[in-house]
């Protein structure tokens, strides 16, 4: 079943929750490795791995969200308390602010800084701001309190994940999981 | 007074006869010059100046042999337009302000190769290294002076920029070209 429907995630939905998944934990690592890393080839490297990264993960989120309008949306478990409703609600609507805000940010801060980048060594990336020091300064503050936001609700999206199904006994977890088309 | 004056003319004229044939003498108009360096990061073009340079100039486009060209760069003067990068080629590493503030490329083997295009054969010093390399160049004469233009592409590991594990080319490409636009006025 490619489409979703009112209890279950089509296949496509699941692809981009796990490609996404695996390429926002790379993505994570990457960011931190490159900015920790001493002044060397190795931090370029990371930068230009993370900036390509991002700009993939920019790409689907846009993609994935034209894909989430275009389908039904499976309704929560029955019997979640309104403040879990609210905070399910809310953490979704944040990761997808986040997935396009954080590599947005980060553009700025390869505009600002005008560093010549191309991603995957492909595609030249425009400049969305002009060059300009304390523009990057701000945008990398943003960047770094964006990723801090991140941590906190993808701590609180895999705790909740995992409290459906190891405490509530549903079927949150499962059906986004590969093969489960059927819900039982 | 006929005897001298005949002796002066014949004097100027002798000066004028025996004066080794060589071109005029130009100077650069910094205004209307530019030295350019393109280096790569990542495989993208990572362009950046010498915003400090002379060159002198002893030519005649018409024969070459003979002339001599003379260019000095201020390396301090290095600007990629990236602060952290403006930083970190100071260092010992890259450029070493400290320890070669100047490059230099003279030549005294220019040709013309075709229409108004020649070659300075010479020796460029920077970072301490000496080596000989061929500047490749177009010549522009107009009413007021002219203009010498060209390219040319610099191995970066043979002047030691970017030392250590910088010398690898795989982040930061081993050429660079070198971009020159020289406006000149004839001297005197």
């Amino acid at each position: 079943m490619l489409r979703n429907t009112a209890d279950s995630w089509g296949a496509p939905a699941k692809l981009f929750h796990w490609v996404m998944a695996a390429l926002i934990l790379a993505q994570i690592a990457l960011g931190v490795m490159a900015a920790s890393w001493r002044v060397s080839p190795a931090k370029l490297e990371l930068f230009f791995w993370h900036k390509s990264t991002g700009m993939l993960i920019l790409a689907l989120v846009a993609l994935r969200l034209l894909w989430r309008l275009a389908n039904p949306t499976p309704a929560l478990p029955s019997g979640m308390a309104a403040w879990e409703r609210a905070a399910a609600r809310l953490s979704h609507l944040l990761l997808y602010v986040l997935m396009i805000a954080l590599p947005i940010t980060g553009w700025i801060v390869n505009s600002a800084s005008n560093i010549p980048f191309r991603i995957f060594w492909l595609v030249p990336l425009p400049a969305i701001v002009a060059p300009d020091e304390s523009t990057a300064g701000l945008a990398a503050l943003v960047h770094g309190g964006l990723f801090a936001l991140l941590a906190l609700v993808l701590a609180a999206h895999i705790g909740a994940a995992l409290r459906h199904h190891f405490v509530k006994r549903n079927t949150v977890l499962i059906r986004m999981l590969p093969g489960t088309s059927r819900t039982p | 007074m006929k005897k001298i004056v005949a002796l002066l003319g014949l004097c100027g004229l002798l000066t004028f006869a025996l004066r080794p044939a060589q071109g005029a003498d130009w100077k650069m108009d910094p205004a209307g010059s530019k030295l350019e360096f393109v280096a790569t990061f990542e495989k993208t073009a990572a362009p950046g100046v010498f915003k400090e340079f002379d060159a002198r100039l002893r030519f005649d486009p018409e024969k070459p042999s003979g002339s001599s060209l003379d260019v000095t760069v201020k390396v301090t003067s290095a600007d990629m337009n990236i602060p952290d990068v403006n930083k970190e080629i100071r260092g010992k590493d890259w450029f070493d302000y400290a320890g070669f503030p100047q490059a230099e490329f003279r030549s005294t083997d220019l040709r013309r190769t075709e229409g108004n295009r020649y070659v300075a054969r010479g020796t460029l010093s920077l970072k301490g290294v000496k080596q000989a390399v061929e500047v490749p160049f177009t010549w522009t004469g107009s009413a007021d002076g002219a203009v010498m233009e060209g390219e040319l592409t610099v191995k970066r590991g043979a002047f030691g920029i970017g030392t250590g594990e910088w010398a690898a080319s795989n982040v930061i490409g081993a050429d660079v070209k070198v971009r020159f636009k020289v406006k000149l006025r004839k001297a005197g």
